[in-house]
């Protein structure tokens, strides 16, 4: 793999992990599983850049697409506990209903930013190269969004959010409201994933309606592959956990896309099967490592 | 203090499995009563005490704690004033977060919750100083996950979770059923001084006839979802298991009454 191929595996997986980190939060912490983010990471997107086209400073649009995220977000929570509707189809039915609503957003499936100003502009006046600028600046947004986390896991708030995904009965008993719970960490969870989407968005130069396929297979894959290399044993750990598995499994997409077996090619459209098996891979490392008594 | 009135609680209402559970309940709790409640398999008990926690709403009548109408309060809003411990010794803890994590959790029951630090380390040496007294050695073992304790030491950090904050009453759905005897032993011992200790209001269901009059002032005997009996000290120092299992087989209208009783 070239150092060119590199960047650009440590530039996804560091973007990509900020939508793993949320997934991480429904997942894991609420134990939600919400499948709504395969419509609010092109939300975001799709927010960011009409609002650039239409002139919007790209640093607010940021801000205003993760702020759409975290509505989707609430709502996909609504359904659940006001409604009563079943937690995974409530994802379900906010994540097909994003994808005509982003449509709305944009006015049509596509939105180019070529030409736009969009976060990378202010700092290519340093003349840093594109491809060396946008990882060392998404790394410093991972970075800031999981300190946050962390410390916010730690609160009062977030005590009573981790207890909610593990014992509803005994949170109830000590006085806090499990829906209460479940809105702000759907919402909080969906922000995040509208804020990478955002950020793909700007520096790909393009919003596309489709371009949050798989995302819900990809954040899992980040949270599992972290599992398996990092025991999630305390907060800190798992965060750090999902961040890294972001990064190995954009690298493991770019080595398995660069390998060239006699005539058979890996192409982009084999990208779900390896990551099904990479899951599965990662689903069945903590037996193994159990077995042979690896401690990490 | 706490006043049940003529509360009547069906379940699946109108349908073939029509269930009336509880059927015109008038009860009133004084404050500092440790009553214990017994009664056959389906007589109201545990639908009675998930009533007053809030966890089940009746059909009819109405709960006052201090006067005020909670009939519609939900249950985490309730839990300001009351303290819970479950029969199963998993229900009352959280077994992914530590103990000091569990605590502080308790330890904010009633208040608003926002982004303040969950465990502070002023918190750390309250936490072990109520810890100690359940003298389980679990203050040495603050950051431990609670899913690491056995099912008795869970129920005593559960115990000590739901007296942190002084609950108004303290309601425990035979909390120690699900425990071996010498395990079941510790934890009543440890809810009599809690009670005590604190001068809380406690009803406690419980299956074990000898316990139901040893432990507190007040009993009270469920049957098909009425109370046929209510006796408090010092009338009820009369009274022996002897003549409690008489009166179940009288209104029930059988010899043996439950083979738990009996064993007990």
């Amino acid at each position: 793999m070239s150092l060119y191929a590199f960047l650009g595996a440590l530039e996804q997986g560091f973007v990509f992990a900020i939508m793993a980190l949320g997934v991480y939060i429904t997942f894991r912490v609420l134990d939600f599983p919400d499948l709504s983010v395969d419509g609010t990471f092109p939300l975001g997107a799709a927010v960011s850049a009409i609002l650039i086209v239409k002139g919007v400073n790209p640093f607010i649009t940021v801000a205003i697409a993760t702020l759409a995220g975290m509505i989707a977000g609430g709502i996909t929570a609504l359904l659940n506990t006001k409604l009563k509707i079943l937690n995974l189809l409530a994802g379900i039915l906010m994540m097909i209903a994003l994808y005509s609503i982003n449509i709305r957003v944009m006015g049509q499936p596509t939105t180019a930013l070529l030409g736009y100003d969009t976060i990378f502009t202010p700092f290519e006046a340093f003349g840093i190269e594109k491809y060396i600028l946008t990882p060392i600046l998404f790394a410093i947004i991972l970075i800031i969004i999981a300190v946050i986390l962390v410390w916010f896991l730690h609160t009062d708030i977030g005590l009573a959010m981790r207890a909610t995904g593990n014992n509803m009965k005994m949170v109830k008993a000590q006085g806090v409201s499990t829906n209460r719970m479940i809105l702000f960490g759907v919402a909080f969870s969906n922000g995040l994933v509208a804020l990478s989407g955002a950020l793909v968005a700007q520096s790909q130069g393009s919003a596309d309606v489709n371009m949050g396929i798989g995302t819900i297979v990809a954040g899992l894959a980040s949270v599992i592959l972290g599992e398996a290399i990092i025991q999630d044993r305390t907060v800190f750990r798992a965060v750090l956990g999902v961040i890294i598995g972001s990064v190995l499994y954009r690298i493991a997409i770019a080595v398995a896309l660069s390998f060239k077996i006699g005539a058979l090619q890996m192409t982009p459209s084999d990208l779900n099967l390896m990551t099904s098996v990479l899951v599965t891979i990662a689903l069945i490392f903590p037996g193994i490592r159990k077995k042979i008594g690896l401690k990490i | 203090m706490i006043n049940l009135e003529n509360i009547v609680k069906i379940f699946h209402k109108n349908t073939i499995n029509e269930n009336k559970a509880i059927k015109g309940i008038n009860l009133n709790i004084e404050k500092g009563d440790f009553i214990t409640v017994i009664g056959s398999n389906g007589a109201g008990k545990s639908t009675l005490l998930n009533i007053i926690a809030g966890n089940l709403i009746p059909d009819e009548g109405k709960i006052y704690i201090d006067n005020k109408d909670v009939t519609k309060t939900p249950d985490y809003e309730r839990a300001a004033f009351i303290g819970q411990v479950f029969q199963d010794p998993l229900s009352g803890t959280a077994g992914n977060l530590s103990i000091e994590e569990n605590l502080a959790i308790a330890q904010k029951r009633g208040e608003k919750r926002w982004f303040a630090k969950g465990v502070k380390s002023s918190d750390r040496k309250k936490f072990i100083e109520s810890l100690k007294v359940l003298g389980l050695g679990l203050e040495s073992r603050l950051k431990d996950k609670v899913g690491l304790l056995s099912g008795g030491q869970r129920q005593a950090l559960t115990l000590l979770m739901a007296t942190l904050v002084r609950p108004q009453i303290l309601l425990l759905d035979e909390h120690t059923a699900a425990l071996d005897p010498k395990t079941a032993a510790k934890i009543i011992e440890l809810t009599e001084y809690f009670v005590s200790h604190y001068k809380l209001t406690a009803l406690m269901v419980t299956h074990n006839m000898k316990q139901a009059l040893s432990l507190g002032n007040r009993t009270i005997m469920m049957h098909e979802g009425q109370i046929i009996l209510d006796i408090k000290s010092p009338e009820r120092d009369k009274l022996t298991v002897k003549d409690l299992l008489e009166m179940f087989s009288k209104v029930r209208g059988e010899d043996i009454v439950d083979d738990k009783m009996l064993l007990n």
